[in-house]
Parts: structure tokens; sequence; C-alpha cells
């Protein structure tokens, strides 16, 4: 009941928005060159999305945040628990992580394309800096908040250390991790696009920094609308997992 | 051939902290016999739970040792003892079945099997109904149920309790006891109880054992000369009054000390 009065709302919410663009640019209280309407912009969307080319670069971008994160995660996952696990090596390397974190990741990407060219492998590196430490001090963190006394039980039911990191510390652990790993997941878009509107051959990044050199008003904000529509889904499947995995989890 | 299940000899144990040695035990010996309820009473601080982890093989003594069926404990030995702790310690994502399942789980039981053995279990201590529910959907004292049953799959001969219903209110605390006392009846487990309910320890057990503080030792032995079953008029019989009276002075005593 409430959920779906909260929903009708919000969707309220956008169609006002849409509205709103929509007139402002029919009125022409702005310039229609600068802000085409809405339903243009729609129409030059579902355009886009008939053109091979353009399913290419969109694949592109796709591919290199898909594999980046496929390094990234289970990289990361393992850094940050042996961080927390092992309280040594903790201590000595977790400030370094955390001072990573900090640093714009931003500032490397020119050392970046000297290393690596500007092509696949360097915007899969850079979303995998840009995703990883996010993942490590998450992970970290979610080691210490695994309850001893999980771990006492298990010990005195004759859990083996392997017992204990997979069947105790993995799904204590779990609701935390995924909201490192989506975490992780945004950072690792921001990098991917950021190399691509920086410097690149291909990509979606690469398309709506050129729209955007060229005022080619109508494909840009057709271009925003889809990736920005394709992260929110991104972000709300992986919420939705990460809800999952924390259910009963209060106790 | 005794019928000694639990044997403790001359245990000893030594923290070291920062301010130095800290001696939790010194030099306990006594033993429990096969199918006995023995109750651990004594002020906050006298080593209690230090015990229970000794017996349970998850600490190492300083010296002296933990016989179980005559072999020393040198690391949990979950098909022999079952182990319960004052909080249920559940796992909060797994449901109540796979909670009680979840010590055959780690000794790699058919998984048919354990569901079986986990819904026998719960039934048997009243929640036939929950087997889906997980722990924040229950009560405390059903979290303890879920703790005992799970305590219990392994058939284990002993169970070892640290406060197990010190968490709960009077009544459910008091029924509780009595659920205890009927499954240790059908079962004929050998109980060991560490307490501070000085009523519950007399009304459940065949001996209590007094510990004074400072360092932990055993400073009394009580046996409980009341027939079973024991009835809740017994509580306010002449013996039941006296044997708490005693327990009382000697702990306000260690506690002064
Ligand atoms: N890991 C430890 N390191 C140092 N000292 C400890 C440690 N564990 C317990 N102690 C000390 O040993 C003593 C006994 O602790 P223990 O937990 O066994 O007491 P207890 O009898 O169970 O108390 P309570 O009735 O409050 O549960 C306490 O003084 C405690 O401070
Ligand atoms: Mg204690």
């Amino acid at each position: 009941m409430r959920l779906s009065v909260l929903l009708g709302a919000q969707t309220g919410f956008f169609l006002l928005l849409a509205i709103v663009w929509e007139s402002i640019s029919r009125l022409e209280l702005a310039d229609p060159r600068l802000l085409p309407s809405f339903l243009t912009v729609l129409g030059v969307l579902g355009d886009l999305l008939t053109q091979r080319d353009f399913l290419m670069d969109l694949g592109i971008t796709g591919l290199e945040v898909g594999v980046a994160f496929i390094i990234a995660a289970p990289l990361g996952v393992s850094i940050g628990f042996l961080l927390g696990e092992k309280l040594f090596l903790g201590q000595i390397l977790s400030p370094m992580f955390h001072f990573m974190l900090s640093v714009p990741q931003s500032i490397f990407l020119p050392i970046f394309m000297l290393l690596l060219g500007i092509g696949f492998l360097e915007k899969v590196v850079f979303g995998v800096t840009h995703a990883i430490f996010v993942i490590i001090v998450t992970t970290t963190a979610a080691v210490r908040t695994v309850p001893r006394d999980y771990v006492t039980v298990a010990r005195t039911f004759g859990a083996t250390p392997r017992q204990i990191y997979l069947r105790v510390y993995l799904p204590a652990m779990l609701p935390v991790v995924m909201t490192g790993l989506r975490l992780g997941m945004i950072f690792n878009i921001i990098g991917v696009l950021l190399a691509e509107m920086d410097a690149s051959r291909a990509g979606i990044g690469r398309r709506l920094f050129s729209w955007g050199e060229g005022f080619q008003l109508d494909l840009l904000l057709a271009g925003i609308l889809l990736v920005s529509a394709l992260t929110i889904i991104i972000n709300e499947v992986m919420r939705y997992c990460e809800h999952r995995a924390a259910r009963g989890h209060v106790a | 051939m005794s019928s000694e299940v639990i044997r403790v000899e001359n245990l000893s144990k030594v923290y070291s902290t920062r301010e130095g040695d800290f001696h939790a035990l010194d030099k306990l010996s006594f033993a429990i016999e096969e199918g006995g309820f023995v109750s651990i009473v004594g002020p906050s601080g006298c080593g209690k739970s230090t015990l229970l982890q000794l017996l349970t093989g998850l600490l190492e003594p300083t010296s002296g040792q933990v016989l179980i069926d005559g072999i020393e404990v040198r690391k949990p030995l979950p098909e022999k003892t079952g182990v319960m702790f004052q909080d249920a310690t559940l796992l909060p994502w797994l449901t109540a079945e796979e909670n009680v399942a979840f010590p055959l789980s780690l000794c790699g039981t058919d998984k048919k099997e354990s569901q079986r053995r986990a819904r026998d279990l719960l039934k048997l201590v009243g929640l036939g109904d929950f087997i889906n529910h997980r722990p924040a959907e229950l009560s405390g004292g059903m979290r303890q149920r879920v703790a005992i049953a799970r305590g219990l799959v392994r058939d284990p001969r002993i169970l070892l309790m640290d406060e197990p219903f010190a968490a709960l209110d009077e009544q459910t605390r008091f029924k509780m006891g009595e659920e205890l006392l009927w499954i240790w009846q059908e079962t004929r487990k050998t109980i060991l109880f560490i307490t501070h309910g000085l009523t519950e320890a007399i009304y459940l057990s065949d001996t209590v054992l007094v510990m004074g503080t400072k360092p932990g030792r055993i400073i009394e032995v009580i046996p409980v000369d009341l027939p079973r079953p024991r009835t809740f008029e017994m509580i306010s019989s002449e013996f039941f009054g006296k044997a708490r009276n005693r327990i009382w002075k000697l702990i306000q005593e260690e506690a002064e000390a």
C-alpha cells in the first residue's frame, strides 16, 4: 500500500520533470539548440539504439566495465579479507589503502596513458584502480564486524579453519562486502567513462565527449539519459542483492 | 571401571595480562559421574566461564588437565560435548533448522539426515512450527531452545552450559529449567550447568559446586538430596532453604574477601 503510493509519487515527480523540460524548450524559454525537447531527445535515443556502431561503442564500454569488475571484485575482497584477518599485515598496509582511497585517481590517468596507451587495457586498468580501494577498505571493515562469538561457537562444534572462513566469516560479512562491491562498481564505471572521455578511440565516453564538443546536444542528452538509466539499473540490482544478503542479519 | 565422564585434575589457568599474570583458576579438581547433573555457582569473575572454555577445549590449561571419557581434552570434541552459552549465539543468516543442523553440516552428515534430526530436535524443544524462522524472528526463550537443540544435535553424552538462561525473564527461565530436566531425563545426558541463580542450581542439580574467587577454586561441594522428579513445592522445603542459605553465605564471604 504505502510502497505503491511512494512509487506513484516518485513516478509522478519524474513525469513532472519531463513535462517541465518539454515545456521549457517548446515555449522557447531556452534556446532549443541548447536544450532540445525531451521528446526529441527520446526520439534520438531510439534512433541511436538501432545504430550498429553506436551499439558497438556501448558494448565496448560494457565489456571494459565488466572485465574491470571481474578483476577488481575478487582481488579487492581477498586483499581486504587478508588485511582484516591478519592483524599484523592489516596494521602495516591498511593505512596505505585508506590513503589511496582518498587520492583522486584521475591524477594518475596521464601515467596510465603513457604506460598502457589509450586502448582497452588502459580503460580496464583505470576501472580496476577506481574500484579496488573501496572494495578493499569495506571488506577489511566487514571482517571486523564479525562477532567473535560466531567463531567461538563454530569452533566448539568442530569447525576447521577453512569451514570457519567459508561458513562463518563469509556469510557474516556478506552484507557489508556487497555494499563495498556496489560502491566499487559505481567507481569502476566512473573510472572507465573518465578514461574514455579523456582520450579514446571507442566507447560511450568518447561518444559523449565528441557530441559535446560538436554542440550536438540532442545526441549528448540522449547519451546522458541512456548512461544514467543503465547505471541506475546496475546500482539498483546490486542493492537488491545486498538487501537479500542482509536478510535476518539484524539480530 | 568407573563411570566418570568428566574428570578435572589440578586444573590451573593463568592469563598473562599487561598488569602481569592473573591466576584465574587454581588447582581445581572434581569429577562428574555419567548421567549426573552438576551446577557451578560462584561470584562474578571467579572463573566459571574460564573453566567451561577449558572443558570444551577452547582454552589450554596452564597446568593440570581435563579428561573426558578418560581422554585428555586438547581441542573441541563436538561428538562428545555439546555447548551452550549465555547468548544463544545462533547464526543470524540461517533458519532455526539450519542452525540446529549446523554442527552436522560441519562433519559432513548427509543433508536429508541432518534435516530430519534438526526437525526432530526442534519438535523436542517445542519449536516444531518455527523451523523456517530466522533468529531475529524468535523470542529470547525460543532462541535458547534452538541453541539447546543445536547442542544436542550430534548426540553428545555431555552438555556444557554457561548461564544459558541468564538473559531470560524469571518465568521463562523456570520453564526452560523444567524442560532441560525433562530432556535430561529422556536422554540421560551428563550436564554441567553454570549459573548465577542459586534456586535454579539447587532445583536442577544432583550436586552444586561452589566456587571461590581470587584465585578461582572450588570451596564447597553441596550434594542435593532431594528426590526426583523435582517439584515446585520442594523449593520451600527446609532442606532447600538451608542449602540455599549456605551457598549464599559462602558466595557472600567470597565476594567480600
Ligand atoms: N582472556 C582473558 N585475559 C585475561 N583475563 C581474563 C581473560 N578472560 C577472563 N579473564 C579474567 O579471569 C577472571 C575469570 O573470568 P571468567 O569469565 O571466567 O569469570 P566468570 O566466573 O565466568 O564471571 P561471570 O560470572 O561474570 O560470567 C576474570 O577476573 C576475568 O577478568
Ligand atoms: Mg561467565
